[in-house]
């Protein structure tokens, strides 16, 4: 026997299995990375300016909303049990309703809409968290119910005037200005992420909240209180929610009737994107907010192509279709 | 002898009170008397033909749904579906070529069959959760219906009113014109899907429905194909889904992408409401038009109580989710109940 060419076989084989390690720890990320990049190439060969610095910034500031929706999905998700909250984009909605005539473009009035926000966020939260939680019901018939009785409550407010009022300044500055190229939604996003990680990954309630998502008999022995950590999981959900309405009208400058319904979607979307299992039990917001960026990329691309709603509903439908099949579908044998 | 053969008879009395069934049907009587009371035309064939085609959509979503749910699945894409449904009709039909119909049947069924086998195909074979791979296919259908037709519009051949008012359809056999008349065409949909179910659940498949819904593993492991069970229940919502369009194109005679989307939850809530358990495996097809009948009612209800039309989206969603609440809350009460019971 050869001892050198043993030797070469077997550093070979170290680099093999370091690689195969970091392709296993990270191959959601790796692959969530390749489609982001893919999206962009493609869009680079079929429209021209795709790949420009400000485009790529564009998308990646309008991805922010998502991902922070995406958020209250994660959260909802690792609680287990199925959960997903249907009902954000209507609470958001809702509370960029309620205000902008509260704010009425002052600065000073900024307090008062945050408590509104709060106030409304945690409502809808407790009222979905109570319902799943505590009367077991199926999330995403609660939510959706929660959604359309929240819409019920717009058309009331809504009906027979106009939705007057402007956000405060300190909310555009935030949400739609830029400082120097990066817009500052990003930096919000950035804040949001690392207090999020540290939430669930640093702290106590983040251990119990994976403990019940990833197995609510064992959480339930070692004295968790199961229900509550559920429906703290969906009181949070709500509350984000409500914050987003305002950065939305802060972006938006106007609030609208449908201004948070169409973000449902994408949220879900894009936590099945980056990877992050659906049963419970885990959640990485680094990688939901890759699977943010994704998806816009996905609706630039379609836009730009000219396939408008159809296209962006149609191709979110087929990536999600497709990613479930890869990430979710138990084909192991029984 | 007689006082055993009396207690034996408040046994069964207090098991027949007990089953969710009798409690739906008591709140249907109801409601049934409620509405009659308000509307003073009730009873009149005007208002009778009416109020069953009001009903009979949300009747034939909440069977096909309720197949689904007895299979232990749920279905969050039959609205889009039904969209679907429509938007396909109407783009194949030619206002002036009666031939086109016939194709756009055609056409509008093989796509039902389609819809259904590629959500059975993500349940029962890839083993995703129902509810999250119907929500990813709700946006396909959309997506798909929203192409075919992006503002609500299109035409209809002028026979497919058959499906909605038989006497004002033309180029139609003079029989079933007659028929048509004397059965409101709504109802015979009903009848049609009815006879679909009962014919069904006479067969093997129709029984292993019920043991995939109540445990999909220990069917699994008596050697059923639980995978294509599950697609069999799918296919069957899809082809209510079907007659649903049929009547709406024959009732509006064009189609729109979003028509069908506050339809999804309503016929859960109709299938919830007639005691179909949201677990699986328990409940009847039938109770599901019971549960479609209290909703229409309730909805009736509140139009007669003269409430401004801005609160109606409200109402509506807060009435399913208390029907929802409430009819699990008693089947909670009434397991606690017979647990008790047989200690």
């Amino acid at each position: 026997m050869n001892p050198l060419k043993n030797q070469t076989g077997s550093v070979g084989l170290v680099q093999n299995s370091s690689l195969n390690a970091i392709w296993n720890n990270n191959k959601k990320t790796i692959i969530a990375f390749l489609l982001i990049l893919f999206l962009f190439l493609l869009g680079e060969i079929v429209v021209s300016n795709f790949l420009s610095m400000g485009q790529i910034l564009l998308t990646i500031k309008l991805s922010a909303f998502i991902a922070l929706f995406a958020l209250c999905q994660m959260i909802v998700i690792a609680a287990g049990g199925a959960g997903l909250d249907l009902s954000v984009g209507f609470t958001a909605t809702l509370t960029a309703i309620l205000t902008a005539s509260v704010m009425d473009g002052q600065n000073g009035n900024l307090l008062p809409a945050i408590l509104v926000a709060l106030a409304v966020g945690a409502v809808i939260g407790l009222a979905n968290g109570a319902l799943i939680a505590y009367v077991k019901l199926p999330p995403l018939v609660v939510t959706m119910a929660m959604a359309s009785i929240i819409q019920g409550v717009i058309n009331v407010y809504t009906a027979g005037k106009n939705i007057t009022g402007k956000p405060a300044p300190i909310l555009e500055l935030i949400a739609a200005k830029s400082t120097g190229i990066f817009p500052n939604i990003l930096f919000l996003l950035l804040i949001v992420a690392v207090v999020v990680m540290i939430l669930l990954y640093k702290t106590k309630w983040g251990l119990k909240l994976f403990g019940v998502g990833t197995n609510e008999t064992t959480a339930y022995l070692s004295g968790v209180n199961v229900k509550a950590v559920r429906l703290a999981a969906f009181v949070i959900s709500g509350v984000t929610a409500g914050m987003i309405g305002l950065l939305l009208i802060g972006n938006m400058g106007i609030a609208f009737k449908d201004m948070g319904s169409s973000y449902v979607m994408p949220s879900i979307a894009a936590v099945v994107v980056g990877g992050v299992s659906l049963v419970g039990g885990e959640g990485n917001y680094f990688r939901v907010i890759l699977g943010s960026i994704f998806l816009q990329t996905l609706t630039n691309l379609l836009v730009a192509l000219g396939w408008g709603d159809a296209g962006k509903w149609l191709g979110f439908g087929i990536v999600l279709f497709a990613l479930l099949i890869a990430y979710v579908s138990d084909r192991r044998k029984r | 002898m007689s006082q055993i053969k009396k207690s034996l008879k408040i046994e069964n009395l207090k098991k027949i009170i007990m089953k969710q069934e009798f409690s739906s049907m008591l709140i249907l009587l109801v409601m049934f008397v409620i509405t009659a009371v308000l509307q003073n035309n009730f009873f009149e064939r005007g208002s009778i033909i009416r109020n069953i085609n009001a009903f009979a959509p949300l009747i034939l979503l909440a069977m096909g749904q309720a197949v689904v749910i007895l299979s232990g699945a749920l279905d969050l894409s039959a609205g889009a579906a039904l969209s679907l449904q429509t938007c396909i009709l109407t783009y194949v039909m030619k206002q002036a070529d009666p031939v086109t119909g016939v194709y756009a049947l055609i056409l509008s069924f093989i796509a039902a069959v389609l819809i259904g086998v590629i959500n059975g195909i993500g349940i029962g074979y890839l083993r995703i959760p129902p509810v999250i791979i119907t929500f990813a296919t709700s946006y396909i259908w959309l997506g798909a219906a929203l192409f075919i037709r992006p503002t609500p519009g299109g035409e209809s051949v002028s026979w497919f009113k058959i499906f909605y008012d038989a006497k004002s359809a033309e180029g139609v056999p003079a029989l079933i014109k007659a028929i048509g008349g004397i059965i409101p065409p709504a109802l015979i949909l009903v009848l049609v899907g009815c006879l679909i179910w009962y014919f069904i659940s006479r067969t093997k498949t129709g029984r292993y429905i019920y043991a995939v819904g109540s445990s999909n593993d220990s069917a699994y492991a008596t050697g059923i194909n639980t995978a294509r069970v599950q697609m069999t229940a799918f296919i069957i919502n899809s082809v209510f889904i079907f007659l649903a369009a049929l009547f709406f194109v024959g009732q509006n005679q064009s189609g729109d992408a979003r028509m069908g989307d506050p339809m999804t939850l309503k016929a859960i809530a109709a299938a919830v409401v007639g005691g179909i358990a949201l677990t699986g495996g328990k409940g009847s097809v039938y109770m599901a038009i019971v549960g479609a009948l209290i909703l229409s009612f309730v909805n009736k209800i509140i139009f007669f109580a003269n409430i401004p039309n801005a609160y109606q989206t409200l109402v509506s969603g807060l009435i399913i989710i208390a029907a929802i609440a409430s009819s699990m809350a008693y089947s909670h009460m009434n397991k606690k109940a017979m647990l008790k019971e047989s200690k």
